[in-house]
């Protein structure tokens, strides 16, 4: 099983930062081999320019760029997914780890 | 029944409506480009806070001048040029929205097309000097710099995107066949639209300039600036798009789609021309700044909702309100509360929001009427928004304590405020579960 690559992204970047550390420290329990990073919304093209991307993981807060993203991520087959409101309030590492596993087809 | 899905219908079409507004390409370049030079904004209330606050307090006269000046400078590289970096940032933003490759490109024609349009002949004061000359061969401070901001923004969306437009048309672009290096070919490119965007900004600036003696810096800045300006930034228009941002959030959605685009620019400028005047010792001209708002309107992040967590600390007998207040007590110090905007929830939970949406307005309120009394300074230094409350209010009024009591009262009432509300919500939490 290769490394898997996930970013989250939000306004600043802040939050979503938060809920990196919840998610690594889930990983590790899960012994998932993983590489997650947080990301503004105008920061977003750039990340996805340079480094290796898997999925994406929006918050709550900037769904609205959900269908914008998508289609900037149509070609490179990445997928998307809004974290959920619930398990973004209260930095549920291990829930959004593994919505995002959902996402990329399980393992 | 009908009642709900009116409410529903209302929520489905509020946020859509600001979503549309707040996702509009240029608002939202413009949003983009803010976010890339901040930093620099931050930096020059630093340099304001060093030269105006930290160094008065032990040196004066001439040597006080002298230290000054590293302060000084830092405010020619930021403030002074605000509007000579916004235009090409906010071209190569709206290049990047727009998925055109060559974002560089677009802000090379932003940038230049900005000074096409700078005065040809300024008047200017000499140093000793009473009366005001005629200069050519220069840019100024003012026309460059936070009240040339707007037009800036304004030239620098412009002139990107006609470029944009017209380098996607196949026809204007210059072929050189098949045996010139594509490299060669490539520079040639954008070549025809560089030359006409610029040329057209430089025939309207020319016309205006030979012919009505104004300039599009002076039209944009009176016409639409100024206006907008003071319309979004009076108390009443300010407390009510801030409002509307905040009750945004409180259907999930964040705050910035609103106050980023309608109330950031011309708050911003407010807080750097306080900057410039505090900075130059005359007299400080607004109340109403960013750094006002995120200092007294947005205590521990959007609906200060430090007082809710420290409401419900102090009176809830609810455990996973408790939690939640657990997990989101650091971030909130630091501003942050998506994790009680989601986790209480706020979101769409009738009794919170209400609340939610007026806890700023009465800390506001109560922070306007408290300088416009005379009780405590103006802000005048930017501090980043991720700045601890009572830290912030110190520091963003150039290092007046009495702004900190301000503070500690507007947040005493909001958790006055946030008391019953958070009761109802928990009876009717209490209720739901139980049916």
């Amino acid at each position: 099983m290769s490394t898997k690559n996930i970013m989250l992204c939000c306004v600043a970047g802040m939050s979503t930062s938060l809920l990196v550390n919840k998610m690594k420290k889930a990983a590790t329990e899960l012994e998932k081999d993983v590489v997650i990073f947080a990301t503004s919304v105008s920061g977003f093209d750039q990340e996805l320019a340079s480094r290796e991307v898997d999925c994406v993981m929006l918050g709550p807060q900037v769904s609205y760029m959900e269908k914008d993203f998508k289609e900037k991520l149509k070609d490179k087959n990445i997928p998307l997914s809004v974290i959920n409101m619930q398990d973004y309030g209260m930095m549920n590492g291990e829930k959004v780890l593994l919505q995002a596993y959902e996402l990329m087809g399980g393992e | 029944m009908t009642n709900k899905s009116l409410w529903q219908k209302f929520i489905d079409r509020f946020t859509r409506i600001s979503i549309k507004i707040g996702n509009q390409i240029h608002l939202r370049s413009l949003r983009d480009a803010f976010a890339m030079i901040m930093p620099l904004f931050i930096l020059a209330g630093l340099g304001v806070l060093i030269n105006n606050v930290f160094f008065p307090l032990f040196l004066k006269g001439t040597s006080l001048a002298n230290f000054q000046t590293f302060g000084n400078l830092i405010v020619n590289g930021t403030l002074n040029i605000a509007g000579l970096i916004i235009a090409p940032v906010v071209g190569y933003c709206l290049a990047r929205n727009r998925n055109y490759k060559n974002a560089l490109g677009a802000a090379i024609v932003s940038l230049a097309g900005l000074i096409v349009v700078m005065p040809v002949t300024l008047q200017a004061l000499p140093i000793n000097g009473k009366k005001a000359v005629d200069i050519s061969g220069f840019l100024s401070y003012s026309n460059i710099g936070v009240t040339g901001m707007f037009a800036g923004i304004i030239i620098g969306l412009i002139a990107a995107e006609l470029f944009i437009k017209l380098s996607k048309i196949e026809k204007i672009k210059i072929n050189l066949g098949e045996n010139v290096p594509p490299a060669v070919s490539e520079s040639f490119l954008t070549l025809i639209p560089t030359i006409a965007v610029i040329s057209l900004l430089a025939i309207i600036s020319a016309i205006l300039f030979v012919g009505f003696h104004t300039d599009l810096i002076k039209l944009i800045t009176t016409l639409i600036q100024e206006p907008l300006r003071r319309v979004n930034t009076s108390l009443p228009g300010f407390l009510l798009i801030y409002s509307v941002g905040n009750l945004l959030f409180g259907f999930g959605i964040h705050q910035a789609v609103i106050n980023g685009t309608l109330l950031d620019p011309v708050l911003l400028i407010n807080t750097n021309k306080n900057m410039q005047a505090f900075a130059a010792g005359d007299h400080v001209p607004y109340i109403i700044t960013s750094v006002f708002r995120d200092t007294f309107g947005m205590m521990g992040g959007t609906g200060s909702t430090i007082c809710l967590l420290v409401a419900t600390f102090l009176f809830s007998r609810v455990k996973a309100s408790r939690e939640v207040t657990k997990l989101s007590i650091v971030p909130g110090i630091f501003n942050i509360n998506e994790p009680v905007i989601y986790g209480y929830p706020i979101v769409f939970n009738i009794p919170l929001l209400i609340p939610f949406v007026l806890t700023p307005i009465i800390s506001l309120l109560i922070a306007y009427y408290a300088t416009v009394l005379g009780l405590m300074n103006k802000t005048v230094v930017l501090v980043p928004w991720t700045t601890p409350p009572l830290i912030n209010g110190f520091l963003a009024t150039g290092g007046d304590w009495r702004a900190v009591v301000v503070q500690l009262l507007s947040f005493i009432i909001g958790v006055l405020f946030y008391i019953p509300f958070m009761k109802i919500s928990e009876q009717v939490l209490l209720k739901q579960n139980q049916a």
